[in-house]
């Protein structure tokens, strides 16, 4: 029998709220699996559409978006404008046929450590059956994009 | 008189009265299907203006065309209702003054050319939201249909199959009134974030780039469409994101001039069931 | 080329238990542009910090990743370190392998395989960090206070205690707010003017204090700590500086039937007048509306009658041009009107009068000298109906929110009444009696308990007159019956709103408000007197309803945050800003929309003839906040963010 498959997942979290909320599940000592990677920034504000693609393109087979709840960003409306930007960018990936599974969004406080946890590890189950994302690593093959600046 | 005759008339008025130092209309192309837009600056040439069914392209690109507004000076120009709406988006964008801007409006409908009353852009609220209360068809429903029914990979496999066709010419890009960037994001290279070369990957980011960058600032003129030399439905992906503003934020493109961008404003009760 | 050297942290046990260090180092080693990679028991020790430093200066680093715990514990100790031996400081990153993967993960080699992603992440992002240095933005050690009601006097008397300048300007022409206006206050009854005018003396006698009654702001530019205000001094046709305030002129102007807005309609003043008799400054202000002069070109009855030859009809506006390194904005509220209720009659019957106007029957001051008579004929009303909430919490005809200090004022009133009336009975519709505060519901009992006023729990459907009776129709809902009072004076509790001008106002100084006009916070609960703009601060009525001793509070707050702010000759700030190149910028002014903190203006570019060329959007470090939402938002990618620019993240994504 072959290994199950191991979904690599990528996460973009504002500083503020979502890393805060990861810190806490460590210093909790929460488990969850370790396909996520995680990288920080100051806000979701921040957190642009191309970053979703080059995740893609580094052969993530989810990625993740996370900030802020409604009303408690630091920045105060850096998640809101975020959130209609994901609004509008999910319903163009699911329209090109990039399954909005595979891309998932959510807020998680700073206080909010077992749901960081909950989070990637049902993400993560959900990816696992999904499989591998198979056509977006067809593309990325018959390119050989420079993975580089 | 005829539509055309009618304006012809009035852009003599205009341009020997000095009321405008240019009208950008419809001439003829190089076949009898074809118009090509023509840019006329004196009352003489005012016979070259045509109005017919066959002036499809949207000419609202050509005024942000660098210099040509910076004098303060008036142009005028033959727009169908996606091009009034395009004058709006880009006043409201800060890419013109809608003062300077004055409309010879027509629609098409059959065969049949009618005008459409009105000189500034506000005049034309009404024009504009009665299409956005009853979307004029397209041609391309049933294929938007038959792909909304595809199941994700399925639809992968569409898009992979058209994209793979482009050849990154940009035609789409230069026709579109909207895409007026000095330096588009596709030619910025620190860091290179769309792939440039049209390999596989590089087409498929290219063309979702475009369309979320037009994402509530399309007008579904078509400009686009025509453009592609390799015929990929563009103009789909676009109307399938205007769907999308419309629905998730009761937003029209092009409704006013002083209408907020869609993705530089926000309510705080936008839907966000997506949301975890 | 790069010199990284990557730092790993056993943390004791902590990560060593769960992360193979050696492993990672060795791996790390072997990452292209890493000159050191070494690992150590705890980094975060002196000794630690001290090979850190040793290795910097030994291998000339340009770059540094600590791999440890969170960069929310130890990224500034780390950076401290750097500079200490020479490295800029925002060249070190911290790679988070404990919080984020020894701590959280079981599998040894899984959770190895993740830290060493999470480092040679960081290095790749840290190979593109650049140089940055704490932004310095001088500051104006003077404060402006907006607004010269009790919010604005306090805020204005806490900075001027504290040694700074402050310039307290005021619309009216008298300092005082609607606390002026006040008979007596909850929850102690003490009289609201004995409280008040020793504080406006104090305001206008302060030698830190410049007052500059009757005047508006005209315009704010700049950012914090360093605004420039216009102030426009409206004509008052009396020379401040001759006037002795005698009052001379007030008595002898034959315009005597004007209607007086400070007792809000039910006594008259002059057209050559002070709003009431303890205003400070003591200097009357002509209305020109009003003025026989000005109307029909003939009286000054004023000018001849003054001895000091202070009046001036010829005055113009004048213009004073202010520095100011804060702003503190207390420009309080008004009252809703109420002839939106048609249905209660207000506008239509004299005896149905606002709360406010309560405030005046009952003042000793007021037109009645604190008799309770009712407009109409002056009579003593026997029957008095109070109706709360009306206009609040009303989404279909008022404002949705609650106005928090009805309920309170309204025991006040019955109470007062009570008081001055002895044989009179009050009758209080109320949806909710909302008292909390200290001493508030033992206040609102003791005006039930022994002032006996009767609440019912309902609405009032309609006032209407019936044989010189106000007929009130309500429902008591918790007995379920319909009631009927005939009263003889209805006092309406009227929502408190935002100024009529609030939202306009707030455009003047570039603050935020919400959907109702009133100004809106950084932060609902961390930052509650900080409005969105760096530098200006919330103070009072103006950021929501609110009583005194709130309003108070929150002014002596803002004065803390000014006197903090002025602490310093400079203001450091993180360097995390957002920049804009002018060369790519298509103009399209998204950003400015977008930016959470206006620090985004619009910008001509001219050639030599002056002409513009280009319109561009441009950036003020000082204003920026560093959240990267217009960074997003930019089509052209003309934007960037220092220390999370769009290359460093493009390296963290592909160094995974
Ligand atoms: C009927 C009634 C009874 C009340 N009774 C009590 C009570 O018993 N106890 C209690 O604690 N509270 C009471 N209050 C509440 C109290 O009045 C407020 O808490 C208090 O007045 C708020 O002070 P403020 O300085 O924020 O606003 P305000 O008193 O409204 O003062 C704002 C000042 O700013 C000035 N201003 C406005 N805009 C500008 C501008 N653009 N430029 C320059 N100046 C400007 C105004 O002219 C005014 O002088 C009562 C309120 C009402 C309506
Ligand atoms: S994207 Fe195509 S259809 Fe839309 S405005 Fe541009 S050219 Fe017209
Ligand atoms: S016009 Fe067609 S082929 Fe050319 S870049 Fe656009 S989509 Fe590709
Ligand atoms: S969003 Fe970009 S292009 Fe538009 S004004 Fe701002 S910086 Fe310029
Ligand atoms: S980074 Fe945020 S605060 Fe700074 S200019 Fe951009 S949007 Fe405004």
């Amino acid at each position: 029998m072959s290994e199950p498959f191991e979904p690599k997942i990528i996460a973009f979290v504002c500083t503020y709220c979502t890393y805060a909320g990861a810190d806490l599940a460590g210093t909790s000592r929460l488990k969850y699996a370790p396909n996520v990677r995680i990288i920080r920034l100051p806000c979701t504000g921040r957190i642009s559409p191309m970053f979703i693609l080059k995740a893609l393109q580094k052969g993530a087979d989810g990625v993740l978006i996370s900030g802020c709840h409604p009303g408690d960003c630091h920045f105060t409306h850096g998640n809101y404008h975020a959130r209609r930007r994901w609004m509008v960018f999910r319903a163009l990936l699911d329209f090109i046929g990039i399954p909005p599974e595979r891309v998932k969004y959510s807020w998680i406080s700073a206080a909010e450590g077992v749901k960081f946890a909950e989070f990637i590890n049902s993400v993560t189950n959900d990816i696992r059956k999904l499989g591998p994302f198979e056509q977006y690593s067809q593309l990325i093959e018959q390119t050989q994009a420079p993975a580089s600046l | 008189m005829s539509i055309e005759e009618q304006y012809r008339k009035r852009a003599m008025e205009l341009l020997s009265g000095g009321a405008v130092k240019m009208v950008i209309g419809y001439g003829r192309g190089s076949n009898a299907e074809r118009r090509r837009p023509v840019f006329i600056s004196s009352p003489e040439e005012v016979n070259r203006l045509v109005l017919d069914e066959a002036c499809i392209a949207n000419l609202s690109g050509y005024l942000v065309n660098e210099g040509l507004l910076s004098d303060e000076k008036r142009v005028a120009v033959f727009l169908r209702p996606e091009g009034i709406r395009a004058i709006n988006i880009l006043a409201a964008e800060s890419q013109l003054d809608a003062e300077q801007i004055v409309i010879f409006g027509f629609d098409v409908s059959g065969n049949e050319v009618k005008a459409l009353k009105g000189i500034h852009v506000e005049e034309f609220e009404d024009v504009i939201g009665a299409i956005k209360e009853h979307a004029p068809e397209m041609g391309n429903e049933e294929l938007l249909e038959k792909i909304e029914q595809m199941n994700p990979q399925e639809r992968f496999a569409f898009w992979k199959e058209e994209f793979a066709k482009c050849i990154k010419c940009y035609a789409c890009r230069q026709a579109c009134p909207m895409c007026y960037c000095r330096r588009c994001i596709v030619d910025s290279n620190q860091p290179q974030w769309v792939n440039t070369s049209s390999h596989s990957l590089g087409n498929f980011e290219w063309n979702i780039v475009r369309a979320f960058h037009l994402s509530g600032r399309c007008v579904e003129c078509g400009n686009c469409d025509r453009a592609c030399p390799v015929n990929i439905p563009l103009r789909l992906i676009n109307h399938r994101m205007a769907q999308e503003v419309l629905k998730s934020f009761d937003h029209f493109a092009g409704m006013s001039k002083t209408q907020e961008p869609v993705l530089a404003s926000f309510k705080k009760d936008d839907s966000e069931t997506f949301i975890l | 080329m790069a010199k990284i050297g990557v730092f790993i942290c056993h943390c004791g046990e902590n990560v060593g238990a769960k992360v193979d260090c050696t492993k990672l180092a060795a791996a790390l080693g072997d990452h292209p542009g890493v000159a050191v990679s070494v690992e150590y028991k705890y980094f975060c020790s002196d000794p630690g910090q001290e090979s850190v430093k040793k290795a910097i200066r030994d291998n000339n680093l340009t770059g540094v990743v600590v791999a440890a715990c969170s960069p929310r514990m130890h990224e500034a100790t780390f950076r401290k370190a750097c500079a200490e031996a020479g490295l800029n400081p925002y060249l070190c990153e911290i790679a988070n392998i404990r919080e984020q993967c020894s701590w959280v993960h079981t599998d040894k080699d899984l959770a190895t395989e993740k830290a060493m992603d999470i480092t040679r992440s960081m290095v790749e992002k840290v190979k593109r960090n650049n140089k940055l240095q704490p932004i310095e933005v001088p500051v104006t050690r003077r404060a402006l206070v907006i607004g010269g009601g009790i919010a604005g006097i306090q805020a204005a008397l806490d900075i001027a205690n504290a040694g700074q300048d402050v310039v307290l300007v005021e619309r009216e022409p008298s300092l005082g707010g609607h606390m002026a206006q006040l008979s007596e206050t909850f929850p102690t009854l003490d009289c609201s003017q004995c409280i008040m005018t020793p504080r406006m003396v104090e305001a206008a006698q302060h030698p830190k204090i410049r007052l500059l009654t009757y005047s508006e702001i005209e315009s704010v530019d700049g950012y914090i700590g360093n605004f420039t205000v216009r102030v426009r001094m409206k004509s008052r046709y009396v020379d401040i500086d001759k006037c002795t305030g005698c009052g001379d002129c007030i008595t002898k102007c034959p315009a005597k039937k004007i209607s007086s807005e400070f007792d809000c309609s039910l006594g008259k003043r002059t057209a050559i007048y002070t709003p009431f008799a303890q205003s400070v400054p003591n200097i009357p202000v002509i209305d020109k509306a009003n003025c026989i002069y000005f109307k029909n070109g003939k009286c000054k009855i004023c000018a001849k009658t003054c001895q000091c030859d202070a009046i001036n009809f010829d005055m113009p506006d004048t213009f004073v041009d202010l520095e100011v390194g804060a702003i503190v904005v207390a420009t309080g509220f008004q009252v809703q009107n109420n002839s939106l209720y048609g249905e209660y009659g207000y506008g239509k019957y004299p005896d149905v009068i606002n709360g406010l106007q309560f405030e005046r029957l009952a003042s000793a001051s007021g037109p009645t000298a604190g008799k309770i008579m009712r407009p109409s004929d002056g009579a003593e009303p026997q029957t008095v109906v109070f109706i709360q909430c009306a206009g609040s919490r009303d989404p279909s005809k008022g404002v949705r929110y609650c106005s928090k200090i009805c309920c309170m004022y309204t025991a006040k009133h019955a109470m007062l009444y009570a008081h001055k009336v002895h044989d009179g009975k009050t009758h209080i519709f109320y949806m909710d009696i909302r008292a909390a505060g200290k001493g508030y519901d033992e206040f609102s009992r003791r005006a039930i308990e022994e002032d006996e006023a009767a609440y019912i729990r309902g609405r009032v459907s309609k006032v209407w007159q019936e044989n010189g009776k106000l007929m009130v129709r309500g429902v008591d809902t918790l007995l379920g019956k319909p009631v009927e009072i005939a009263a003889d004076m209805v006092v309406l509790a009227t929502a408190i709103v935002a100024q009529p001008d609030a939202k306009e106002f707030a455009k003047t100084i570039g603050i935020g408000y919400d959907e109702y006009g009133f100004y809106n916070e950084a932060h609902l609960k961390l930052r509650p007197v900080e409005s969105s703009t760096a530098g200006v601060f919330l103070a009072g009525a103006c950021q929501s309803p609110k009583d005194i001793p709130d309003s108070v509070a929150q002014a002596s707050a803002t004065a803390s945050k000014v006197l903090a702010l002025f602490s310093k000759d400079k203001l450091e700030r993180e360097p995390v800003v957002a920049t804009n190149n002018e060369v790519t910028c298509a103009g399209c002014w998204g950003c400015v929309l977008a930016c959470p903190y206006n620090a985004i203006e619009k910008k001509d570019i001219v050639d030599r003839s002056g002409r513009v060329i280009k319109r561009v959007a441009s950036i003020n470090p000082g204003l920026c906040q560093g959240c990267g939402t217009c960074v997003t938002f930019c089509r052209s990618n003309s934007i960037d963010l220092a220390g999370f620019t769009e290359k460093q993240i493009f390296a963290e994504v592909m160094g995974l």
